[in-house]
């Protein structure tokens, strides 16, 4: 396998946008050439975008010619789309990864977009649904939260993980997200302000969770021989692992608290990367609840099993302690347009990497993780290290 | 044009036999009967319901009725932020039933009687009829009184 590297990162303002679809492929267009001037639209041989539902969202499919058409980019060596729900930007790295590694291409754009907001905000709740199985669980109205929920109220019964605890990710991850001028949400929250807002799926209240979101990003990968004349500093990556273990809520390991696959999709990342989680300095992680993040730290081995509660609460995953864990936010604070996260994660890592993310800089950062799942049994991990 | 809008946004599956190969779940359903699908070359009992089976790689596959009465393994209430055509509050739960997780809305006006070993009992729901006018149905559960553990 050939060495792949990121040499070139952009996103959007993310937010309830006043946007549609084009609009926001091209403000990312914008943003990652404008980020390196060595490299424009008539060099990049490929195009991946994840996106996940522009058909219901915009009545649009074939997303990765109109991108390509919007850019002013002639894919001349592979173009395609990806659709894994909430990791769709992840799932988009990680085809252009292996597509360079192997040779098929030397320069390939990942682009991640999604317009959700609608003029009816039930109908684009109603949208979410279709992440689900629409035979056994959307037809009673089921979306993200109450899945999500019952992994917080088991990891509470089994744990002792509290409110509070719940609470305190989205404190950290609102705060951080004041630092980005990328962000949904840019005010910050107080631990009172969390735990007395509305009841969404008990337990989780309305800032423990990721809101509906309008977003595009954009990184470029290229092979370690074009990056090297490309870019200076250019991020590589290192390793990376994908395990998905069932889809509905009924197939999942029964312990809703404890999820293997993201374990197992960690491991592999850290085998092929050489890299253990200590050395992690910066992750990004899916924070699309923030019981997610909690089991996120026990999973990729930041803390111990069970312990994801305290390990938030001693400032473990904030800056000055073991790991800083979302900077730019997370999907909290900066809101989660699905096929966009996953490449925005990727950009914050660039940008940390590079020592150049300035307020949100995690000082000397030489390793970091992105994790994206879509759903609790369906994780992908993806390690970076500086050049 | 309206008429067609509601319909691409029917949160319910097409269950006729036209569009739906396990149409006999919901005709049982129809009748009372919660039902599930049993290999019939190994003899393994899926839910949901399955045409395939990955175990014996058979495509033969018997109905079989389910008791009708289960434990909650797991539950939780949509307060708010629910899709449209939904009203909150909706309770969501894993039922225990037959050595199977099923996955069902409890209906139940007041969720803070439910507790989790609670036993449930399957009720068929009517819900909007199919556009071609073919009546539908949804399993859920609803709570058995006085019996929470």
């Amino acid at each position: 396998m050939r060495r792949v590297a990121l040499v070139a990162a952009g996103v959007t303002r993310f937010g309830a946008r006043k946007a549609g679809l084009k609009d926001l492929i091209w403000e990312a267009g914008k943003a990652v050439f404008a980020s390196n001037p060595r490299i424009r639209p008539q060099n990049i041989e490929g195009l991946v975008v994840g996106t996940v539902m522009p058909e219901r969202t915009a009545n649009q499919s074939h997303i990765a010619s109109l991108a390509a058409e919007c850019l002013g980019i002639t894919p001349q060596k592979l173009s395609a789309r990806t659709e894994h729900m909430c990791a769709s930007g992840s799932v988009a790295i990680r085809y252009a990864y292996s597509f360079i590694a192997s040779g098929l291409a030397d320069l390939i754009l990942v682009l991640g977009v999604e317009k959700l907001n609608l003029p009816n905000m039930d109908e684009a709740l109603f949208n979410m649904g279709a992440g689900v199985d629409r035979d056994w669980e959307a037809c009673y109205g089921v979306t993200a939260p109450p899945c999500f929920a019952l992994a917080a109220q088991a990891h509470m019964a089994k744990y002792g993980t509290t409110e509070e605890q719940l609470a305190l990710v989205s404190v950290k991850n609102h705060n951080h997200a004041k630092n980005n001028p990328y962000a949904h949400f840019q005010k910050g929250a107080e631990l009172g302000q969390v735990l007395c807002s509305k009841m969404v799926a008990t337990p989780l209240r309305l800032y423990m969770c990721s809101p509906i979101t309008d977003g595009a990003a954009a990184v470029i990968l290229a092979s370690e021989e074009r990056a090297k004349d490309l870019t200076e500093r250019p991020v590589y990556i290192l390793g990376s692992g994908q395990v998905v273990e069932g889809f509905s809520l009924a197939s999942l390991h029964p312990d809703y608290s404890h999820w293997p696959p993201m374990k197992k999709a960690a491991a592999d990342a850290y085998a092929r990367a050489g890299v253990t989680a200590k050395e992690i300095d910066v992750a990004e992680v899916h924070d699309c609840f923030s019981i997610a993040e909690i089991i996120a730290y026990e999973e990729l081995g930041f803390c111990e099993k069970g312990e994801g509660g305290e390990f938030v609460a001693r400032g473990c995953s904030d800056y000055g302690g073991k790991v800083v864990v979302n900077p730019r936010g997370g999907l909290i604070g900066c809101g989660h347009p699905l096929g966009a996260t996953g490449v925005a994660q990727a950009a914050e890592i660039y940008w940390q990497l590079r020592q150049e993310a300035g307020e949100r800089q995690v000082p000397g950062a030489r390793f970091g993780l992105t994790h994206n799942n879509s759903g609790m049994g369906e994780h992908l991990v993806v390690i970076y290290g500086a050049g | 044009m309206t008429d067609l809008y509601l319909r691409v946004n029917d949160p319910y599956p097409l269950e006729s036999a036209a569009f739906n190969g396990l149409h006999e779940f919901y005709v049982q359903l129809r009748d009372g009967r919660l039902t599930t699908t049993r290999c019939r070359d190994c003899g393994k009992v899926y839910w949901p319901p399955r045409k395939f089976c990955p175990q014996c790689l058979s495509d033969g596959f018997d109905w079989m009725e389910l008791p009708s009465e289960g434990r909650v393994h797991a539950f939780c209430v949509q307060e708010a932020g629910v899709p449209q055509g939904f009203r909150s509050p909706l309770v969501f739960g894993v039922i225990e039933l037959a050595g199977l997780r099923i996955f069902s809305q409890i209906l139940c006006a007041d969720a803070k009687k439910i507790a989790l070993g609670q036993k449930v009992r399957f009720k068929p729901i009517e819900v909007e009829s199919e556009p071609g006018g073919e009546r539908r149905f949804l399993h859920a559960f609803e709570p058995v009184g006085g019996d929470a553990l």
